[in-house]
């Protein structure tokens, strides 16, 4: 490469890794939230449906 | 008028997914026109200048500064989140109604993500420019507390067992870390430091071809968070209908 050119892209080059891996800490972060939310409300989605089950057997008892 | 009510939280949730769709198309956006908009920012003086594509370059070219385009805007929507916070803590403290605290709660939550996202983008950055991992400067200290005072915010949360009590804590709590929001907003313009510009101004610090890639991701940010706000919502309100059912269960059973 050309010694000026490679001069002015010094610091391009170093900084590469840190630019990628800023960008992919940053969505990292998210889509662990995003999976945590997910599993979340899928379980409390199966907790309700168990409890309105259980609520609905004991309403039909009590009739 | 409580129909209208949930009318309303119908429809969002309906334009919540979407939103995030829309959200992330954004932020790819943004980041391609980070790249190919928004010229690289000049660096160092090199010994001998180049002509490159046209123009003389004088200085080295900064790849760093790119990480600007994402870190900015989820600092501002972290601090967007913490106002939530602080309005539906001021609302259960006069309502004493539950919903307002758990609206508080999420709010946090997600102002807790965006400051994460803050922290690990301005870590990169400053420990390839300053060569450091940390250092006191001025934002970089007022951002550090407010994340301590997030994170504040969920171990008071988890340390009170009696549900008013916790949900009053909260929400004095929220609005007392909200605080620190303004102070960490008008820092680089009250004590300038030189490292964060001072971007929203009347004159805008920033050239157009490197204002629209941040708006594009900022929009793109707001609409993520927007949209896990209303799914974390729709948890949490869940969430409290099987906690009711519950303890319906638990009075008919004694």
């Amino acid at each position: 490469m050309d010694p000026i050119l490679a001069e002015i892209y010094s610091t391009v080059f170093q900084a590469a890794p840190y630019v990628i891996g800023a960008y992919v800490l940053m969505w990292l972060v998210l889509a662990v939230f995003v999976v945590i939310s997910v599993n979340g409300l899928k379980r409390t989605e199966k907790q309700l449906a168990a409890l309105e089950e259980a609520v609905n057997e004991l309403a039909g008892k009590q009739q | 008028m409580k129909e209208q009510r949930i009318g309303w939280g119908q429809r969002l949730d309906k334009i919540m997914t979407p939103m995030f769709i829309a959200g992330v198309l954004f932020c790819v956006v943004a980041f391609v026109l980070s790249f190919t908009l928004a010229p690289l920012v000049l660096g160092a003086q090199v010994d001998t200048p180049a002509l490159i594509g046209g123009q003389m370059v004088t200085n080295k070219l900064l790849l760093s500064q790119k990480i600007f385009y994402f870190h900015m805007p989820v600092a501002v929507v972290s601090m967007a989140s913490l106002l939530f916070t602080a309005v539906y803590g001021a609302l259960f403290l006069r309502s004493r109604k539950r919903k307002h605290d758990i609206r508080a709660k999420v709010a946090t939550e997600i102002a807790l993500v965006f400051v994460l996202m803050t922290m690990v983008s301005g870590e990169l950055w400053e420990r390839f420019e300053w060569g450091v991992w940390w250092t006191w400067e001025p934002r970089l200290t007022t951002y550090f507390i407010l994340m301590l005072l997030v994170i504040g915010y969920f171990i008071l949360r988890n340390a009170v067992g009696d549900p008013e009590r916790r949900a009053t804590y909260a929400a004095v709590f929220g609005i007392i870390a909200f605080i620190d929001v303004p102070i960490c907003f008008l820092i680089t313009r009250l004590v300038p430091s030189g490292v964060h510009p001072v971007v929203f101004r009347t004159d805008s610090g920033l050239a157009p071809n490197m204002l629209v890639p941040l708006l594009i991701a900022m929009l793109g940010f707001c609409c993520i968070a927007f949209a896990l706000y209303r799914y974390r919502l729709r948890t949490e309100l869940l969430l409290a209908r099987t906690e009711e059912i519950k303890e319906q269960l638990e009075l008919e059973g004694a």
